[in-house]
């Protein structure tokens, strides 16, 4: 899947990096305590957090993260959509919470070895 | 918490709730020795050693409308992340004094947040309260008093718009400056 299959499927917003959109998604992850996601986000994740500052794009940029998911209707800053554009990695935008939207990415085959 | 300006708005209804009616609030990023430090002093009645002693402990709290009180232990934690400290220095009937520390470069410090909402948040919320706010980075100073602001305005309240609106434009264009590394007196 393609993250702007996740954007459509899921009506998620694109507010920055839109030259990645078809970036591949393998996985899903949730966290927002960067050193965690550092050390265990899986490469080509749909990453969902709430942090919304820019040393999530270079986290992004260093685990190989497919796509940054911001919840919770959180946004993301100035600065961030700036590096993000940069660096080609997509900020989507979801209202609602991680839970609800790993829910529904893991039914639609996301990270579910059930349905690779 | 997403910001560490909240945690500042946190502690500092602590200090008012405590019966202070003057708040210090001083911020000094110290970028080139990679250290972030947040004072905040009131002149209120004091915190329970009980509270003192366990400020890890959400569970001991003063408050009585929840069984938690998650302020101090939420900043204690914060710091912990970031190789920082947190120390507490109270004197009943003198008041309280917070200093947080945190690593400035740590991957998981928070940002600071807007500094100049969280200052016309406090006053707005507060119009009984003075507020003195200092900042430094990297040695160059801002300060802001609004003892010396309620003196000037005369007439107009604290959390008049006009006033609100002044403090903040204030605020923001000090901290572009001192990022500049302008000092501002």
């Amino acid at each position: 899947m393609m993250v702007k299959d996740l954007v459509d499927k899921f009506d998620l917003a694109v507010t920055a990096g839109e030259s990645g959109l078809d970036r591949e998604v393998t996985d899903g992850y949730c966290g927002d305590l960067l050193s965690e996601i550092m050390g265990n986000a899986p490469t080509g994740c749909a990453w969902m957090t709430v942090q919304g500052h820019q040393i999530i794009v270079a986290v992004a940029v260093q685990r190989e993260i497919a796509a940054i998911i911001i919840t919770g209707s959180q946004t993301a800053d100035d600065d961030t959509i700036k590096k993000a554009d940069q660096e080609g990695i997509p900020i989507l935008l979801w209202p609602h919470s991680s839970f609800r939207l790993a829910g529904r990415l893991f039914s639609a085959g996301v990270g579910n070895p059930a349905n690779a | 918490m997403r910001e560490l300006s909240l945690h500042i708005l946190d502690v500092v209804e602590n200090g008012i709730t405590a019966g202070g009616n003057c708040i210090w609030i001083e911020v000094d990023e110290a970028r080139k020795k990679d250290q972030l430090k947040i004072v905040t002093r009131d002149n209120g009645s004091g915190m329970p050693i009980e509270k003192l002693e366990n400020i890890n402990d959400p569970f001991i709290t003063s408050r009585t409308s929840r069984r938690v009180g998650l302020g101090l232990s939420l900043l204690a934690a914060a710091t912990k992340r970031c190789d920082g400290t947190l120390r507490v220095d109270t004197r009943p009937g003198k008041g309280t004094e917070i200093e947080a520390t945190f690593r400035y470069n740590h991957i998981d410090r928070a940002p600071l947040g807007d500094m100049a909402a969280t200052i016309t948040t406090l006053v707005i919320g507060n119009p009984g309260i003075d507020f003195v706010y200092s900042h430094c980075i990297d040695g160059n100073n801002f300060s802001l008093d609004t003892r010396e602001i309620r003196t000037e305005m005369q007439n107009l309240s604290l959390s008049h718009p006009v006033v609100i609106q002044h403090l903040s434009e204030i605020i923001h264009s000090a901290l572009k400056e001192l990022l500049t590394g302008k000092n501002i007196s």
